[in-house]
């Protein structure tokens, strides 16, 4: 523009000018401009963040027109995700413009469970919460006091509490889901699978997913991957009970019968060492107790595995063979869920061993490794004595491999017992605690207990039902969050999450949550910065990059080594990969694993097996409406056999009534091939209990509900909980269904249990109590 | 000359719904209606005995921006036509949202908008695509199970799919009007999309411009016959007191 008018650009550079010269020099880079793109045929500006309608947390852009956000899409910088995005994603703005949000601070005015409500100022929230914990810490001591994290803006506010003395932190994606696999790898390989898991999917020439239902289960930069493999032909094998989405892409699916997988991962073990078929050079480099392996698998033959798993001989013989030619570009998969039946530590503990034989560990084509970056911290000091969590004090149920918290159940039963000593607050952080702990009726008689139950979410999930103050957090679209310093990758990369839109309503942060409650705790060290950016900007600081350099990108990788064994060392006490585990066996556990054969569903029930759908993370996303429209409830799926035999159609409405008489329903059949006939599905997260979630309410059943039986893992105390059983209601009429040869399965099982052979033993060139320098576990998802 | 096409790789799709979704937030369509679909054929017993001889995939259904588009022929507008480079579309200023093309339709890829009260289908996001954009769905497919391009150029990977590695369209022996949304993978997953969700027949309006050309095939008996089906509607239509009938 030439006639002399003062364009907006103009103003807006001199402005800056200005502004840079008088403000910090970061506030320049911020001011810069942003993005743009259309959206239809309109211009919108691109704001790039992190995702979290689950918890894979792919990069995402944010379209925004006039302040208001009017598609996401996926951030093609981002190595992980790479510019795709799934259902869920591409929904998350109906969760930010969900109409029953959380939109206040709220406190309870009718009894728990009656949605009585009193809107209120986050001050007057505030204050009753802090001078409530104040008053029970004051009576019963900091232990009293019980957190329920989930996710990364759960962090800072559970740092908080821990400086304030806080012990009891029930984690879910520990407790009731990844722990086992977490702990068996660690136990193995001296680390985690990571999340995301460090699995070179591309490179794969066969993958193996025990009772991983990926396709269903959508992380995106793993499907995506794994999509690449099936595009280039890699062997697929799938072991689930059930024909999933991955079941029709693979090449063999073994429909196992539930419960028996260690069987058959031991006998691909049998075939690989008797058969000569592993990685000799890597086994004699890198492991420890081969030999005692060797020993002990020996009477798990595949024949032995036949009769336990209903799988064939000679196709577990087939896919062993094929395993063993194809190493060390084999992939089997750690799974993510692994809470199924209680001895779950062992199953996933012979997967790493499998691993292991097949010499994939660093390999293309199998585990790659982790390239660490450095990142520091905004930090809250450590207690520094801090008192005996519920499970230490509690003496009769210690599980010495859990890490990361408490095992709900043992704050629940120590909240209904007062034993070891009384809990008498929860604050349960983005994680409905009704629908992802088992036996939820038990968790509601213990909420009757509690003098103090704070919720904070984004949506009134069912423990809001029961709050006595609920605190509305700002979605992921309008919050800054923790930087995420991801190393598993094989570009490992830093991300950050940063507000899209202006927080709605009166939504807030978590770093102001946090911040405030510390400052009402008079906790004067803690989180030492003075803002959200700050914060950002000094984690960041030791890879000399800042949030200025990521606003507009979202995301910086870096050059990975993923390949790179020259350095490979194990954090375990041998040092060694240890197929025979040194810690397990001095905390007297079975050190080789062992098939354990699980209660079979008794006469007439079937045994009740979850798990997602593409379109949904638990119960997250049921109130979203455009994933409502896709998978609006769950249906039972029904063997079609079994269908025939007790008379039920597709589409009828039945109740599921498990082994203690709990019933969930009406839900509708879905009658299908491709289950088996022993067990039904269906998919987690739906028969929401909270009417204020107008969308969701009572659509579907609420397979949490029906886990009224639960197998806490005698390693971890993770939660198995596919040990319950139901039967079929239908028209008022119980319905009995019993597979073919039901009563030689038993005889069969009970014979082919097989006794340890093996002794437990301290082996003497060891010293397994010698702490090991543990990684720091940063994820809060399933 | 361009010709656009989509081929749908039955293999890496793991039916997730986001291309759906990410259609549904660029083009705004309405609540319980879609441009593009993803719909299960859910597990299928190939006739063998026990649980291992199961199938099962995914159908991503779309306008297939055919090369004898029916819906041409139905609308009484011009307001859907076919432009040069093979993408079918709606002229809103031409549209009065009568439906005649959603009934014409053989993949049940047109609706009316509930609000608008304008036709609105998928246009492989052709105004993208002048911005030199992806469709939106090919853009957040996780899998790249959606592959888009152009039939004419014999370097794109829809002209591979298509020409030599035998990617097929959803047709019938009753109905094959020349779609342009393609199908690759495992034959028996590509016929159990095509046996499962069929294309059905164009229900075409009644002007007696169309109703010749439908009955041209059976000429002679077709002659009476036409004359008789006419005037057999044309009553019925009477006895109802509806106008429509010309």
């Amino acid at each position: 523009m030439s006639n002399g008018r003062l364009t907006r650009r103009q103003f807006l550079k001199g402005t800056a000018l200005v502004a840079g010269t008088t403000i910090l020099p970061t506030g320049l880079v911020r001011a810069q401009r942003r993005p743009t793109t259309w959206h239809g045929r309109e211009r919108v500006t691109e704001i790039p963040s992190t995702c979290e309608m689950c918890f894979w947390r792919c990069g995402i852009i944010g379209e925004v027109k006039d302040g208001r956000l009017v598609k996401i899409k996926g951030n093609p910088l981002h190595p992980n995700n790479r510019g795709k995005i799934c259902a869920r994603g591409n929904a998350g703005l109906k969760t930010l413009y969900d109409p029953d949000r959380l939109k206040y601070p709220l406190m309870r005015v009718g009894k728990r469970g009656e949605a009585k409500w009193r809107r209120v100022s986050w001050n007057e929230a505030l204050d009753y919460m802090v001078d409530k914990l104040k008053d029970i810490k004051s009576k019963y001591g900091p232990e009293a006091i019980a957190m329920f994290p989930h996710g990364v803006s759960s962090r800072l506010l559970k740092s908080v509490f821990a400086s304030w003395g806080v012990v009891n932190f029930a984690v879910a994606s520990f407790n009731h889901c990844k722990g086992p696999r977490d702990v068996a790898f660690k136990l193995t390989f001296g680390t985690s699978p990571g999340s995301p898991e460090r699995l070179d999917l591309p490179n794969a020439s066969m993958i193996v997913l025990i009772g991983s239902h990926l396709g269903e289960n959508i992380h995106t930069g793993q499907v995506r991957e794994f999509a690449e493999a099936i595009g280039r032909g890699a062997k697929i094998v799938v072991v689930d009970p059930r024909f999933s989405t991955a079941a029709s892409k693979a090449h063999w699916w073994l429909p196992i019968r539930p419960g028996s997988d260690t069987a058959l991962i031991l006998a691909w073990i049998n075939v690989l060492i008797e058969k000569d078929l592993y990685d000799k050079e890597f086994v004699n480099r890198y492991t420890y107790g081969f030999e005692e392996l060797k020993k002990a698998i020996k009477p798990f033959t595949p024949e032995w595995a036949e009769k336990v798993t209903d799988i064939p001989a000679s196709t577990i013989r087939e896919i062993a063979v094929e395993m063993g030619i194809r190493k060390p570009s084999v992939l089997v998969h750690p799974g993510r869920h692994t809470v199924w039946y209680g001895n779950d530590v062992q199953r996933s503990r012979a997967i790493a061993i499998l691993v292991a034989l097949l010499g994939s560990w660093g390999k293309p084509g199998g585990y790659f490794l982790p390239t660490p970056l450095k990142k520091s911290k905004c930090p809250c000091p450590k207690q520094e004595k801090p008192s005996k969590d519920v499970c230490e004090a509690s003496g009769k149920h210690i599980y010495p491999f859990h890490e990361e918290g408490v095992p709900s159940q043992c704050v629940v039963d120590a909240t209904l017992t007062g034993k070891p000593y009384p809990i008498k607050a929860w604050i349960t952080y983005g994680t409905n605690i009704i629908q992802s702990i088992p036996q939820p009726e038990r968790t509601i008689k213990a909420i009757e207990k509690l003098d103090l139950l704070v919720a904070i979410d984004i949506l009134p999930t069912d423990p809001s039902l029961y709050a006595d103050v609920i605190l509305p957090e700002a979605t992921y679209l309008e919050r800054y969050d923790l930087p995420f310093v991801v190393s598993n990758w094989t570009d490992p990369y830093v991300a950050i999450r940063q507000p899209v839109v202006k927080p709605l309503f009166q939504s807030k942060g978590p770093f102001w949550i946090a911040k405030e409650v510390s400052k009402r705790l008079g906790l004067k060290n803690c989180l030492p910065c003075n803002s959200e950016e700050e914060m950002i900007d000094k984690i960041l600081e030791p890879l000399n990059i800042s949030l200025g350099d990521l606003t507009n990108k979202g995301v910086m990788s870096f050059p990975g080594r993923p390949y790179d064994t020259s350095n490979l060392r194990f954090r375990t006490p041998t040092g060694k990969i240890e197929l025979y585990s040194t810690k397990l066996a001095a905390k007297g556990f079975s050190p080789i694993p062992v098939f354990e054969p699980v209660d079979e569903p008794p006469k007439g029930y079937f045994r009740l097996i979850y798990g997602r759908s593409p379109v949904h993370s638990f119960t997250r996303t049921v109130n979203n409406e455009w994933l409502d429209e896709i998978y609006p409830e769950n249906r039972v799926w029904l063997n079609e056999k079994a269908a025939e035999k007790m008379g039920i159609k597709d589409g009828d409405e039945v109740y599921l009534v498990n082994q203690d008489g709990v019933k969930e329903g009406p839900v509708k059949v879905f009658v299908t091939p491709g289950i088996r006939d022993d067990c039904v599905f269906i998919v987690h997260g739906f028969g929401q209990k909270n009417p204020m979630m107008r969308r969701a309410y009572n659509k579907g059943i609420s397979d949490s509900f029906l886990m009224t039986k639960i197998k806490p893992d005698p390693i971890t105390g993770t939660t198995g909980m596919r040990v319950n059983f139901v039967k079929i209601e239908k028209n008022g009429k119980l319905l009995e269904y019993t597979p073919e040869g039901y009563e030689e399965r038993l005889k069969e099982m009970k014979a082919a249990h097989v006794t340890p052979t093996i002794k437990i033993q301290k082996p003497a060139n060891v010293q397994p109590e010698q702490p090991q320098p543990q990684e720091e576990e940063e994820e809060e998802g399933c | 000359m361009t010709k656009y096409a989509m081929v749908i790789n039955v293999e890496k799709c793991v039916g997730c719904h986001a291309c759906e979704l990410a259609c549904k937030a660029e083009w705004g369509v309405a609540e319980n209606e879609h441009r593009t679909w993803v719909k299960p054929t859910y597990p299928q017993s190939l006739g063998g005995k026990g649980l291992f001889d199961l199938v099962a995939a995914f159908y991503v259904g779309q306008c297939n921006h055919c090369d004898h588009p029916t819906c041409v022929e139905a609308c009484p507008t011009g307001a859907t036509f076919k432009r040069e480079d093979g993408i079918v579309v709606v002229d809103y200023d031409l549209c009065i949202g009568c439906g005649y093309c959603v009934e014409a339709c053989p993949y049940g890829a047109r609706y009316v908008h509930p609000t608008l009260k304008k036709v609105d289908k998928c246009d492989f996001c052709a105004p993208r695509l002048e911005k030199g954009l992806e469709p939106a769905c090919v853009e957040t497919c996780i899998t790249g199970a959606k592959v888009f391009g152009d039939l004419e150029d014999p370097t794109s990977e829809v002209y591979k799919l298509v020409y030599e590695e035998g990617a097929r369209g959803i047709t019938s022996e009753e109905v094959n009007i020349g779609p342009n949304v393609y199908y690759i993978g495992d034959e028996k997953k590509v016929d159990l999309i095509i046996n499962k969700f069929p294309p059905r027949k164009p229900k075409l309006p009644t002007p007696a411009s169309i109703w010749e050309k439908l009955l041209k095939p059976l000429l002679g008996l077709g002659v009476v016959a036409s004359f008789l089906g006419a005037s057999v509607a044309y009553f019925i239509q009477l006895f109802k007191g509806e106008d429509k009938f010309e």
